[in-house]
């Protein structure tokens, strides 16, 4: 058994177990207002007032998409660089200089959201301190000043983390000058330059448009071009949340499953694309949108189309290295291999579920990227299925999965109750197919997403079965969901104070059967491929852009800011005006 | 036990989803079940599979 | 690069795939005509649909043989018009636009469905085939009273249909002796002529009377009654006209006593 990896780097674990820690304290917030929101959404149980529901939802996205996951990623791509490099950071204050400046953006992001709660917030910076514009903040919405502050804080301290990143791989480099770059490590490399390209666009949208409006230094924006930003930027972020599940499905998944990676190669060409693909896409969420011409949506669902091509190539190596371990454990015969596979090990078993989840998931991802399909499900309650299948299940058991097997790394204490963390996986399984498979059903049928009360004065045209049935599939499913959630926190903490044991894992990562050797040495030329992607990303968005400008004004056409938190108030006058012209 | 229990209960879950997600497949060729009597076969189809997982093993021989 | 040969099988598969998915969606919207939402039409500021004649006054407008245009606005958190009536088996365009914040004009059940951008005019072209009654909401978050947002769109038999307004001129007050005259504006925003009847009920009184009015006018109708004939005091009088009514109370005689009729 290698040295434990608390052992070797203890300044390092230190990080990741403090980043893993904001990372779960996310998920667990996260999952009391996911709750929340299945009971209110099904009538089942509300005990917050309607419009409240609101702050809830923007929590429950900010806090489970944007710190669940990004915590999570740096600490595992902490842990990646260090250990497939063999070296710590060049100079350790800049890692810590990136995870406070995290903290700092999530805690002042996080304090305008939950000041939605109080009946009367306190006025900051002009404008009361409240942020109900939901994790994609749309303009003419407006939080907080601070809202979209934090945000920036906090991507800025990504962006330091990554050049950190690349700065270990230069000095090791130096070291090694002949040497391939380690998988992990590049994995971690491309995830960033695809972070870098994408996150550009929302940086501009917040720093020049919509920051500078919500402090009314200038008077309106294009609601247009800032959308068209957030989502250029959009569809590489829900990359950047899946990339570190990839990562423990290519690294550690083969280790899990007794034997070794199919291909190192096709992993390097799988990341590639992504670097390439993920953001030329991004018009692919504004399909209903006026303002942008049926050309360039026909280039984003192509450009979608092909990156299927990726996820399909994971889907083969990922199995493929799973029968390679179940037969080195002495597995035999087409199918009968997958009973040999460590089924009572979480880590294990939980990364099997949420690949499975991702398949379904990948369907219907699909369906949505089709562009006439699209019409039917957009913002349909059929979304929040597709996103719970993916970000909420492929990654989010992925990652609680490798906690399982990496935490004890980090800690040095065994894993508390092997178990119940069976149990735990499998109940976020049953409880996700549960939830999802009631969100794509009422979905089909039209029932919105974003809204705390989903029922209207018609009814809804439900094929088979009935709108009551549906929500108490989804409560129920919702629950399992927070029942599992937290006995997963339960069963972390509980680890962190297992103190006075030895963990029982083995950390070493066994070499891919076909190693990096066997690949074209131009898949490590990372220059080249920031160039292509670069090239890609403005043929698909220049003319777009420049068109959307070019209609409505880099300012808009007089569009005033709609802060959320007056609406309870103005809505009223609203609503009267408005009839009292229909009826004159 | 004829089974390991984390093997049952993998097998448990899978029931459940395959009886949950063929009501909606069902439902799609126009063949409707009620939740109850989807339920009311789960259950008993889950309890056969407990009734012999936790048999102890008597003349067959064990695989594992 | 060394590929194992199953993964090679798998690769062309996936490539197969892929662009049998693009080949079906671009026959899907190329091939079947199907269009999306588009730029096809200027900006529209917020402060300025008052001023635009689409939506200064919202409302569906015939503008040819079966082509309807529809202009709708949303605004938090209301559509105008609202409820949207428009015929069966006819080519509708949707204009819709916002007032203030995102919104979306989703018709429930069916793909009609767009985002309403604020400065952006959303245009879709749909055809209903059957006559029913849809639920028309927002889907994008647009605040705190956003599920509330609600609408309601009628689609009525073809035949059926009409863009008829009504408008009633009547005399509060009558002296005995005088006649009681109803004038009857009706107007038809169909481009085809309508013929239609026209009902006055007046008193005990009921007069029918043929109306055609030709496509986008609007003729004048008068009746009138015996102010004896109805007796003195007030008297409740409707005038109806395809779905259209108005209603009212003329009084005959001065002395404001006791009800007769
Ligand atoms: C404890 C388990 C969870 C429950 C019960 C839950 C429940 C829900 C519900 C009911 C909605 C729909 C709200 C609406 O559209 O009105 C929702 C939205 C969402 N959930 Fe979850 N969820 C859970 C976990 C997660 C996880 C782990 C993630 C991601 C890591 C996640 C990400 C999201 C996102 C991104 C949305 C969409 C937010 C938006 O529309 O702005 N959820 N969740
Ligand atoms: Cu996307
Ligand atoms: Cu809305």
């Amino acid at each position: 058994m290698s040295e434990l990896f608390v052992e070797k780097y203890p300044e390092q674990a230190r990080l990741i177990r403090l980043a893993f820690t904001a990372s779960f304290i996310a998920l667990g917030v996260g999952a009391v207002f996911g709750l929340l929101q299945a009971l209110h959404r099904t009538d089942i149980l509300r005990i917050v007032e309607s419009p409240t529901y609101y702050t809830l939802l923007t929590g429950h996205g900010v806090f489970l998409v944007v710190t669940f996951t990004i915590f999570f990623l740096v600490g595992l791509y902490q842990w990646a660089v260090t250990d497939s490099l063999d070296r710590g950071p060049v100079d350790p204050r800049v890692t810590w200089t990136w995870y406070g400046l995290m903290s700092a953006g999530t805690i002042i992001t996080a304090v305008t959201i939950l000041a939605g709660f109080l009946g009367d917030p306190p006025e900051v910076l002009g404008s009361e301190l409240s942020a109900d514009v939901l994790f994609t903040f749309y303009a003419p919405l407006q939080a907080n000043p601070l809202f979209y502050v934090g945000l920036v804080v906090f991507v800025v301290g990504t962006w330091l983390a990554g050049a950190d990143w690349f700065r270990t791989w230069l000095a090791w480099s130096r070291d090694n000058p002949d040497e391939r770059i380690p998988l992990p490590t590049f994995m971690v490399l491309t995830t960033m330059i695809m972070w870098y390209i994408s996150s550009i666009g929302v940086a501009i949208a917040i720093l020049a448009f919509i920051l500078p409006w919500s402090l009314a230094l200038t008077e309106s924006l294009n609601p247009t071009l800032t959308r068209t930003l957030f989502w250029y930027f959009g569809h590489a972020f829900v990359y950047f949340w899946l990339l570190p599940a990839y990562l423990l499905w290519y690294i550690v998944l083969p280790k899990l499953s007794g034997g070794r990676l199919f291909s190192d190669p096709l992993a390097r060409v799988v990341f590639i694309l992504f670097v390439l693909l993920s953001t030329p896409v991004g018009i692919h969420h504004q399909y209903l949108d006026p303002g942008i011409s049926e050309g360039f949506k026909f280039i984003a669902m192509t450009n979608t189309m092909f990156l299927l091509l990726p996820s399909l190539l994971t889907a083969f190596t990922v199995v493929a290295s799973m029968e390679h371990g179940a037969r080195q454990r002495g597995g035999e015969g087409t199918f009968n291999w997958l009973r040999a596979l460590p089924w009572r090990d979480p880590a294990f078993t939980g990364m099997a579920l949420a690949g499975i989840v991702f398949a379904f998931g990948g369907f219907t991802g699909i369906v949505n990227a089709g562009m006439n399909i699209n019409y039917l499900v957009h913002n349909s309650v059929w979304i929040p299925g597709h996103i719970h299948t993916q970000v909420g299940t492929a990654v989010a058991l992925t990652l609680m999965a490798g906690s399982y097997w990496l935490v004890p790394q980090l800690t040095g204490n065994r894993l508390v109750n092997r178990q119940a963390g069976l149990v735990q996986v499998v109940l976020w399984f049953l409880g996700i197919v549960f939830m999802t498979n009631s969100m794509y059903r009422a979905g089909l049928f039209g029932v919105p997403r974003r809204t705390a009360e989903p029922e209207y004065s018609f009814e809804y045209d439900i094929g088979v079965g009935s709108m009551a049935e549906l929500n108490v599939q989804l409560a129920l499913g919702g629950t399992l969901l927070f029942v599992s959630a937290m006995l997963f926190l339960g069963i972390m903490l509980l680890t962190a104070f297992n103190d006075d044991t030895e963990p029982l894992v083995d950390g070493t990562i066994p070499p891919a059967l076909s190693g990096p050797e066997d690949s074209p040495p131009v898949l490590d030329n990372l220059r080249l491929w920031i160039a292509i992607a670069l090239v890609l990303v403005v043929i698909a968005y220049i003319i777009p852009l420049a068109s959307i400008v070019d209609r409505g004004g880099l300012f808009g056409p007089d569009i005033g800011p709609f802060p959320v938190f007056v609406q309870i108030t103005d809505a009223i006058p609203t609503v009267f005006y408005s009839l009292g012209a229909l009826i004159a | 036990m004829r089974i390991s229990p984390p093997r049952l209960l993998l097998i448990v879950a899978f029931v459940l989803v395959v009886f949950l997600e063929a009501r909606t497949v069902l439902a799609f060729f126009g063949v409707a079940v009620s939740p109850l009597e989807s339920a009311i076969a789960a259950v008993a189809v889950i309890a056969v599979l407990v009734y012999w997982g936790t048999r102890p093993v008597d003349e067959e021989p064990t695989e594992e | 690069m060394n590929i194992h040969t199953y993964e090679r099988l798998w690769i062309v598969g996936a490539m197969v795939l892929i662009v049998g998915f693009i080949a079906t969606i671009t026959y899907g919207s190329v091939g079947l005509g199907i269009t999306m939402i588009d730029d096809e039409e200027e900006t529209l500021a917020p402060d300025e649909i008052g001023e635009d004649e689409r939506f200064a006054d919202p409302r569906v407008e015939q503008v040819g043989e079966d082509e309807y245009a529809a202009y709708v606005v949303a605004q938090t958190f209301v559509f105008q018009p609202d409820p949207i009536e428009i015929p069966a088996d006819s080519e509708v365009t949707f204009y819709v636009t916002s007032r203030d914040v995102i919104h979306s004009f989703t018709v429930v059940g069916t793909n009609t469905n767009t985002m309403v951008i604020p400065g952006e005019v959303a245009t879709m072209t749909v055809e209903f085939d059957e006559p029913g009654e849809y639920g028309v909401i927002c889907n994008e978050y647009c605040g705190a009273g956003h599920h509330d947002m609600e609408g309601e769109l009628t689609v009525v038999e073809a035949e059926e249909f009409d863009l008829t307004d009504l408008a009633v001129d009547a005399p509060d007050e009558v002296e005995p002796g005088e006649e009681v005259e109803l004038t009857a504006t009706v107007e038809n925003g169909l481009l085809e002529e309508v013929e239609t009847t026209l009902t006055v009920e007046i008193g005990e009184e009921t007069i029918e009377e043929e109306v055609v009015v030709e496509g986008g006018t609007s003729e004048e109708i008068t009746t009138s009654v015996d102010a004896d004939d109805l007796g003195e005091g007030d008297h409740d009088w409707t005038v109806e006209v395809d779905d259209e009514s108005d209603g009212g109370t003329v009084t005959v005689g001065t002395d404001d006593g006791g009800d007769e009729s």
